[in-house]
C-alpha cells in the first residue's frame, strides 16, 4: 500500500505527507484558475487577471487559492463562502448545484464581482466546495464609476441562487443578466468558464483523494490551518504589545476621506479596528466590511508572514472590525462600486501603524488604488464605443531598496498595452512615461508615477470617467522619508479637473493623467549621492531636485556630483534641518 | 541534403562539449567529449571534432555540415555580458520596457525587484514620429533628430542600438527609414529593428525582444566567427548550422541577425531528440523530463512534435516565476522549468514542512558530498544515501563522492528538525522534488487540454534518469523510456533537425471583415523571403515544406490558439474555412466551443521547413553482442525501496552490456557513463529496439 502514497488519518500526517499533499492542492486549483483564464471572455480576467480561484473544505475553511489573482478577490472569497452556507447549508446541497451571486455585502463588494460556488460530490457524499469570483465586464445600471447614490443604481443584483440546480442550467436567471448587461455575450461566456473552472478543480480534486486514498480533505486542512494558524500567531507574537495607530487621507468624493487604523496587539493575536474613519459617502466610493476585512489580513499577511499560506488558519488571530456605516463597513444600499479605492488605501494605513514597531517590514505609502478610466461616446458613424484600462502609480520605498515605478500595489492586476488599447478602441496615446520627480524622496526613493496622455481620434465628443485619487493628500514617507508627488489631471486646454466622476469633452480635448509616485524610506539627505546622480542622468529626478531635496550638487553640464559643494550643503542642513537646500 | 556522408553535432555546455558524429557511409555514431574552456567556449570543438573525425577514420572534406547549438545567447543575458546598446524609440514611449505590464509577479513579496531593461533609461533615446494602430502613417521621421541621436550614441561609445517604433508590426517603413539613416551615418554600430526581430502588437514584448537581440549580437558574432575558424582548421569546409529555440535550424548568417532566436537552442535540441527517439519507437506522446544540477525542464510532445511558443522569458530571477525575467518573442519550443535539480537545497521552512529548492548550491560549491565546501543538503545529497548514485562511479568514477558528509547534512538540516531517521528524510528530500516536479509538468500539461497520465515520461539529463520513475507513477503515466547516450542527448537532437525557419507578420481583424488581398500580399513576402533563405541553404525549392499558421481567438478573449491553413490563396471563401478549423481546435482543447462567435485574427505565420534527415538511433550507444541480462550484472548495492519500506540489495547492470529484447525485473539499478538509472520498484524492465530501457510503472 505504501506505494500508492501516504497514507491520510486525523491522526499520522507527518510533515512530508503533508507537503506533498499540500503541494497537490496548490496544483489543483492553479489547474482550475489556469481553465478559468483560458477560456474567459473578457481581458479584464485574462490580461489584467482580475479573478481568483480556490478550494474549500466541507465546512467552508478556505484551504488553497491558485497563485493568480487580486487580494480584494482571494480574502473577500474566504470570507463569502460561509454567506452561502447560510443560505444553502450543506446537508441541502446536491450534485450537480452550482452557487452565484454578486451580492457586494457578502463577497467582494459591488455589483461587479461574480463568485461561482460548487460543492464537489463523491458519488453522494459532499468533499469540498469550489470557487472563484471574476470581475464581470458590465452588470448593466451606471456602468463603472462612482457617481450612483446607491447600490439600486449600480446594476443589477444577483442575490445568493442556483446557477445550475441538480445539473440543469438556470436558464431563466441566464436570460436575465444578459438582459441587463450592455455586453451580454461576454458576460454569459465569463460565467460559463467559471463553472468550467470549478468543474475542472473537482474533477481533479477527486482524482487526487482517490489516489491517496482520502476519505475527506477534513483532517488534511485541519492540519494545514492548524499550521498556518501556528505561523501566523508566531509571527505576530515577535510583534511587541501595545496599541499601533495611525490615519490616512484620499480625496474622496464629495469630501475628503479619513481611514483611521487601530492595532490591538495582545500575545499571539491582533485585533484591526477602523474607528475613527470617515462616514458613508453618499457616493460609490463606500466599502463593505467583506472587502475592508480582505485588505486588512492581505496587509498583515505581507508585513508578518509573505510565506506563510493564505487560508482560514492565517485570518484566525486577527479579527477586522469598522463601525456600522462607517465608509469601511457600509450597509446595504450605500453605493460601492468604486469600493477598491479606499480598499487600496488600507494596507499604507495599517503599514504605517506598524512602522513603529517593526520598520524594517513595511513600505512606505504609495500610490495605493489602481486608476480606473473610462472612455465612451459616439463614433462619426453614430455607433457606440466604450473601453476601460487600469494604470498605475508608484509603490512605496522599502527599508532597503527604493520603491518600484508605476506598478500596482496592493492589487494584484496587470496593465494593457498601449498598442493593444489603440487597436480596440479609438484612442490615441501622446506618452506613457515615468514621471520626473513624482517618487518621494527618501535614502530609498519612493516609486515614479507616471504620466498618461491621451486624446480620442473619434472626431466626436467623448464621456470620460476617471476612479482616482491623491490629488490632495500625498503618499506619505517613512521614517523621515518624503512624500511622493501629489497626483494631477489635467485636460489639453489646461483645466486641472477632480479625481472622480464622469465629464463630457469635446472631440479635440486630450488629457493628462499624473499619477502620483510613493513616499520615501528614511532622509534624502542620507541618499548615496552616487545614487541621486544615476538618477539625475536617468531624468528620474531633476537637477533642481538632487539640490533642493536631496543636498545633491550637481553640475549640469558634465553630470557630475560637485561633492564640495554637496558636502557643505548636506553639513548645513543637517545642522539647519531639512528645509535648506535652495540657494 | 545529399552529398557528403558526415554530420556533425556540436553541444558547448559549461563543464564538457560533446560531439556527435554520424558517418553515413557506416551507419556509425561516434561520440566525443572534451572539457570546455570556459573564457574562450569555441575553442575545444576543434580538439572535439578533430577527434571524433579520427575515430570516424574521416576527413573534415567529407563533412556535409555541422550544426551547433549554444547557452551563450542565455548565459549572456543572464549575467548581462552583452555589448553596451541603446534604444530609439517613439516620443512619449522610452519607459514601457521599464514600465512593463505594471504587475508584480508575487503577491505577497513587498520586497521583490522587478527585472532590469538591458537598456537603463539614459539611453533609451526618442524620436518624433508615429504611426496609427491600423498602419497609417501619421508622422514621417525626421532625418536631421536622426542624426543627432546617433551622434549621441557614438559619443557615448555605444556599438548596438534596438529600433523600436510603436506600432512598426503593422507598417515598418519609419523604423526601416532610422535604420537606412543609421547604417549610412555609422556602419559600425549593429543595429535591430523591431519590425524585423519580433514584429507582433504588444510594445512592452516587442522592446524586450528587440533589445535582447541587439545586445548579444557583437558576441555572438564573434563567436560564431571564432567558430568558424576552427571548424575550417579542420579543413571542414561545409555549412555550419546553428540550432534554434523552435527546434529548426538556420544559416549562420541568420543566427548573426537573429542570435535572440537561439536562445534555448540547448534544451530544444533535447525537446527535439525526445521527438525523434518517440516516433522510431512508435510512442509519439511522449513527457521530455531533462533533470539537470539546478532546474528540471518538461516538455510535451504532441504526434512527435513538441509544441511551439511564443511566450518565453529569460533570465527569471525570482524562483522561477512567470513575471521576473525579461519576456523573449520568439519561437521556442514550449516547456516548462522549474528549479528542481540535483543541486535544490532542502530545508525546514517557518512551518515546520520540508521545502526542496528553488534554492540550489548548482555545481559550485555543488552538493555536500562533492566535498567542495557545500554544506546544505541537496537532492543529490538524497539519492546518495538512498542508494541511487554509487559514490565511486559518479561521472564513470572521475569523481568521488561523500557519503558521510551527505549523511551528516542531511541529519543535521533535516532529519534532526523533524525527528525521524536519515533515510526517512532522504527519502522525503527525494519524494518531495518528484511532486514539485509532477506537479509542475502537470499543470503545464492541463493548460495547454492535456491528460498528463496518457505521456510515458521521457528521461535525460544528468539526474533525470534517478528521478524518472517517481515522477512518472505521480503523474499517473504507464512508463518510463531511459535512451541510450542520454549524456549526449542535445547532440542527438541537432543531427535529427531539419533545416526550418519561421516567419511572421501581425495583422489583425475579424476573419470575416479581413483584407484578403493584404494577407496574401504578406503570405507572398513571407514565403519570397523563406525561399531565399533555405534554398541559400542549400535545401532544394521542390524539398521545401510551408506550413502556414494562424493565431486566433474569440473576439474578446485575450489568448490566441494556433490554428493551421490550407495553402494556397485566400479569398473570400477563406473565412469558413478558418472559421470551421478554429472552431474544431478550440473543442479539441477545451471541450467546447462557441460556435457563431466572431472570430478574431492576431498574428499569421510561415514555417518552412527542409526535410527531416535520416538518423539511424539504434547505432546510437554501445553493445553489438549482447548476452543475457544477468551477464550484465557488474555488482550489488543497497538501496530504498518505498515499497518495501526500507533498504534491500538491488543488482547494478552495466548499461553497455544490455541489448535489444533484454528484460528483467526491479529493483535495480543501470548506470552508464554520464548517467544512472533507478528502478526503486519491482518493475518490470525491458530493453528496446533503440536500446532504451522502458520501465513499467504498473
Amino acid at each position: 500500500m505504501i506505494g500508492k502514497g501516504p497514507r491520510v488519518t486525523r491522526s499520522n500526517i507527518d510533515p512530508i505527507s503533508l507537503e506533498i499533499l499540500w503541494n497537490r492542492l496548490i496544483a489543483v486549483v492553479n489547474e482550475q484558475a489556469a481553465a478559468l483564464m483560458r477560456t474567459s471572455f473578457t481581458t479584464i480576467v485574462r490580461e489584467s487577471g482580475d479573478l481568483s480561484a480556490g478550494v474549500f473544505d466541507t465546512r467552508g475553511n478556505m484551504i488553497a487559492q491558485a497563485v493568480t489573482g487580486t487580494p480584494g478577490h482571494i480574502n473577500a472569497m474566504a470570507t463569502c463562502i460561509h454567506h452561502f452556507m447560510d443560505v444553502y447549508p450543506a446537508e441541502t446541497l446536491k450534485p450537480g448545484d452550482v452557487l452565484i451571486t454578486n451580492d457586494p455585502q457578502k463577497t467582494s463588494g459591488h455589483l461587479h464581482d461574480f463568485t461561482v460556488i460548487t460543492p464537489i460530490f463523491e458519488g453522494v457524499r459532499l468533499v469540498g466546495f469550489f470557487g472563484n469570483t471574476c470581475h464581470a465586464l458590465d452588470i448593466g445600471g451606471r456602468g463603472m464609476g462612482t457617481d450612483a447614490r446607491s447600490v439600486y443604481e449600480e446594476g443589477l443584483f444577483v442575490p445568493i441562487t442556483k446557477l445550475y440546480d441538480e445539473g440543469l442550467e438556470n436558464a431563466e436567471l441566464l436570460k436575465l443578466i444578459a438582459a441587463n448587461c450592455r455586453a451580454p455575450e461576454p458576460v454569459i461566456g465569463d460565467l460559463r468558464a467559471q463553472v468550467v473552472a470549478n468543474d475542472v478543480g473537482g474533477r481533479y480534486l477527486l482524482r487526487f483523494m482517490d489516489e491517496f486514498g482520502l476519505e475527506s480533505v477534513d483532517p488534511l486542512t485541519d492540519e494545514i490551518i492548524r499550521r498556518s494558524e501556528g505561523a501566523m500567531r508566531e509571527a505576530i507574537a515577535k510583534v511587541p504589545d501595545g496599541d499601533y495607530t495611525n490615519e490616512v487621507y484620499s480625496d474622496g468624493y464629495e469630501n475628503p476621506v479619513k481611514l483611521v487604523v487601530t492595532i490591538r496587539k495582545r500575545g499571539d493575536r491582533m485585533d484591526v479596528d477602523w474607528t475613527g474613519s470617515s462616514p458613508a459617502s453618499a457616493y460609490g466610493i463606500n466599502v463593505v466590511l467583506n472587502y475592508t476585512h480582505a485588505y486588512t489580513t492581505y496587509a498583515l499577511k505581507c508585513a508578518l508572514a509573505p510565506d506563510v499560506p493564505n487560508n482560514e488558519g492565517s485570518f484566525r488571530p486577527v479579527t477586522v472590525s469598522a463601525p456600522k456605516d462607517s465608509i469601511l463597513n457600509a450597509q446595504h444600499p450605500a453605493p460601492v462600486c468604486g469600493r477598491h479605492i479606499l480598499g487600496h488605501f488600507l494596507p499604507g494605513a495599517i503599514f504605517g501603524a506598524l512602522a513603529e514597531a517593526m520598520p524594517d517590514r513595511v513600505l512606505a505609502e504609495g500610490a495605493a488604488n489602481i486608476w480606473s478610466t473610462q472612455l465612451s461616446g459616439p463614433r462619426d458613424d453614430g455607433s457606440v464605443w466604450t473601453y476601460v484600462w487600469f494604470s498605475t502609480g508608484g509603490t512605496g520605498a522599502r527599508p532597503n531598496k527604493d520603491g518600484i515605478s508605476a506598478t500596482a500595489f496592493p492589487s494584484g492586476i496587470s496593465g494593457v498595452p498601449a498598442e493593444v488599447i489603440e487597436s480596440l478602441a479609438p484612442i490615441h496615446f501622446h506618452r506613457r512615461e515615468y514621471r520626473t520627480d513624482s517618487g518621494g524622496p527618501g535614502a530609498y526613493r519612493g516609486g515614479l508615477g507616471q504620466t498618461v496622455e491621451f486624446s480620442v481620434n473619434t472626431g466626436e465628443p467623448y464621456t470620460f470617467s476617471g476612479l482616482f485619487d491623491r490629488t490632495r493628500h500625498p503618499a506619505a514617507g517613512y521614517a523621515g522619508g518624503e512624500p511622493g508627488a501629489l497626483a494631477r489631471i489635467t485636460l489639453g486646454d489646461g483645466t486641472v479637473i477632480d479625481s472622480k466622476g464622469a465629464r463630457e469633452l469635446g472631440p479635440d480635448m486630450s488629457i493628462s493623467l499624473g499619477l502620483p509616485g510613493g513616499g520615501g524610506f528614511y532622509s534624502a539627505f542620507e541618499r548615496d549621492p552616487e545614487a541621486v546622480l544615476d538618477d539625475v542622468i536617468d531624468g528620474l529626478v531633476s537637477v533642481d531636485a538632487a539640490r533642493s531635496r536631496y543636498a545633491v550638487v550637481i553640475d549640469s553640464e558634465r553630470m557630475q556630483i560637485d561633492s564640495e559643494a554637496t558636502r557643505r550643503l548636506r553639513a548645513g542642513t543637517s545642522e539647519g534641518g531639512r528645509s535648506g537646500g535652495d540657494e | 541534403m545529399a552529398g557528403k556522408p558526415v554530420r556533425i553535432g556540436v553541444d558547448i555546455g559549461g563543464t564538457f562539449t560533446d560531439v556527435l558524429l554520424f558517418d553515413a557511409t557506416t551507419g556509425a555514431f561516434h561520440i566525443d567529449k572534451v572539457l570546455t574552456a570556459p573564457d574562450d567556449p569555441s575553442s575545444a570543438v576543434g580538439d572535439g571534432v578533430a577527434s571524433a573525425l579520427e575515430k570516424a577514420d574521416q576527413s573534415g572534406a567529407s563533412v556535409d555540415h555541422v550544426i551547433h547549438g549554444t547557452t551563450l545567447v542565455t548565459n549572456a543575458l543572464i549575467e548581462r555580458r552583452g555589448a553596451p546598446t541603446a534604444l530609439i524609440t517613439t516620443r512619449g514611449f522610452r519607459d514601457a520596457v521599464e514600465i512593463g505590464r505594471e504587475h508584480r509577479y508575487d503577491l505577497y513579496d513587498i520586497f521583490l525587484e522587478m527585472p532590469k531593461p538591458l537598456v537603463r533609461r539614459r539611453w533609451r533615446l526618442e524620436l518624433d514620429e508615429r504611426i496609427a494602430a491600423d498602419g497609417t502613417m501619421l508622422q514621417r521621421v525626421d532625418p536631421s533628430q536622426v542624426a543627432e541621436l546617433v551622434r549621441q550614441i557614438d559619443d557615448a561609445g555605444i556599438s548596438a542600438v534596438g529600433v523600436a517604433l510603436l506600432h512598426s508590426y503593422r507598417n515598418p517603413e519609419n523604423e526601416r527609414e532610422v535604420g537606412r539613416l543609421i547604417s549610412e551615418l555609422a556602419p559600425h554600430l549593429t543595429v535591430s529593428l523591431s519590425s524585423d526581430v519580433a514584429p507582433e502588437i504588444r510594445e512592452y514584448e516587442r522592446v524586450s525582444t528587440t533589445l535582447a537581440n541587439v545586445y548579444v549580437r557583437p558576441l555572438v558574432d564573434r563567436y560564431l566567427a571564432d567558430l568558424r575558424d576552427e571548424l575550417q582548421a579542420q579543413k571542414i569546409e561545409s555549412d555550419l548550422l546553428i540550432m534554434l529555440s523552435s527546434g529548426g535550424t538556420c544559416t549562420v548568417d541568420t543566427a548573426r541577425s537573429y542570435p535572440v532566436r537561439l536562445v534555448e537552442s540547448g534544451p530544444a535540441a533535447g525537446a527535439l531528440a525526445a521527438a525523434r527517439f518517440g516516433s522510431e519507437l512508435n510512442a509519439p506522446n511522449l513527457l521530455s523530463f531533462d533533470m539537470g544540477g539546478t532546474t528540471a525542464k518538461a516538455c510535451l510532445i504532441d504526434g512527435g512534435e513538441p509544441t511551439i511558443s511564443t511566450e518565453f522569458e529569460v533570465s527569471r530571477m525570482y524562483r522561477f516565476k512567470k513575471g521576473s525575467g525579461l519576456p523573449v518573442k520568439v519561437p521556442v519550443i514550449e516547456m516548462i522549468e522549474i528549479g528542481a535539480g540535483g543541486g535544490s537545497i532542502a530545508a525546514i521552512d517557518n512551518l515546520g514542512l520540508l521545502k526542496v529548492g528553488p534554492q540550489s548550491a548548482g555545481s559550485e560549491p555543488g552538493p555536500v558530498c562533492y566535498g567542495r565546501g557545500g554544506t546544505r543538503p541537496t537532492v543529490t545529497d538524497a539519492d546518495l544515501i538512498l542508494g541511487y548514485l554509487d559514490p565511486g562511479f559518479f561521472l564513470g568514477g572521475d569523481m568521488q563522492l561523500d557519503f558521510e558528509a551527505a549523511n551528516a547534512a542531511v541529519r543535521e538540516h533535516v532529519a534532526t528538525p523533524l525527528e525521524m531517521t536519515v533515510p526517512a528524510a532522504a527519502w522525503g528530500i527525494h519524494q518531495v522534488v518528484n511532486e514539485n516536479m509532477a506537479n509542475a509538468a502537470r499543470v503545464h500539461a492541463v493548460e495547454r487540454g492535456k491528460d498528463p497520465r496518457a505521456y510515458p515520461v521521457f528521461a535525460f539529463g544528468g539526474a533525470g534518469p534517478v528521478h524518472a520513475l517517481g515522477v512518472a507513477k505521480i503523474l499517473g503515466s504507464s512508463e518510463v523510456i531511459a535512451p541510450a547516450g542520454a549524456g549526449v542527448l542535445s547532440t542527438v537532437g541537432f543531427l535529427s533537425a531539419p533545416l526550418a525557419f519561421d516567419f511572421v507578420r501581425s495583422f489583425r481583424g475579424l476573419v470575416d471583415e479581413l483584407d484578403w488581398n493584404e494577407l496574401n500580399r504578406l503570405y507572398e513576402e513571407m514565403e519570397t523571403e523563406a525561399q531565399r533563405v533555405l534554398t541559400r541553404a542549400g535545401v532544394p525549392e521542390a524539398e521545401l515544406h510551408l506550413t502556414r499558421l494562424a493565431e486566433l481567438r474569440y473576439a474578446g478573449q485575450g489568448h490566441e490558439i494556433t490554428v493551421e491553413l490550407s495553402t494556397g490563396g485566400f479569398s473570400d471563401q477563406s473565412a469558413r474555412d478558418i472559421a470551421s478549423r478554429f472552431d474544431a481546435e478550440y473543442e479539441r482543447l477545451y471541450q467546447r466551443s462557441a460556435p457563431g462567435n466572431p472570430i478574431e485574427a492576431v498574428n499569421w505565420r510561415l514555417l518552412v521547413s527542409g526535410p527531416s534527415p535520416d538518423l539511424p538511433l539504434r547505432q546510437l550507444g554501445g553493445c553489438d553482442e549482447p548476452g543475457p541480462a544477468e551477464a550484465a550484472i557488474k555488482g550489488r548495492r543497497e538501496m530504498y525501496i518505498p515499497e518495501w519500506d526500507g533498504y534491500h540489495t538491488a543488482p547494478v547492470y552495466d548499461r553497455y552490456r544490455l541489448g535489444p529484447g533484454l528484460s528483467f525485473q526491479g529493483p535495480a539499478i543501470i548506470e552508464e557513463r554520464e548517467s544512472t538509472v533507478v528502478v526503486n520498484a519491482p518493475a518490470d524492465v525491458w530493453v528496446d529496439s533503440l536500446r532504451s530501457l522502458r520501465i513499467s510503472t504498473s
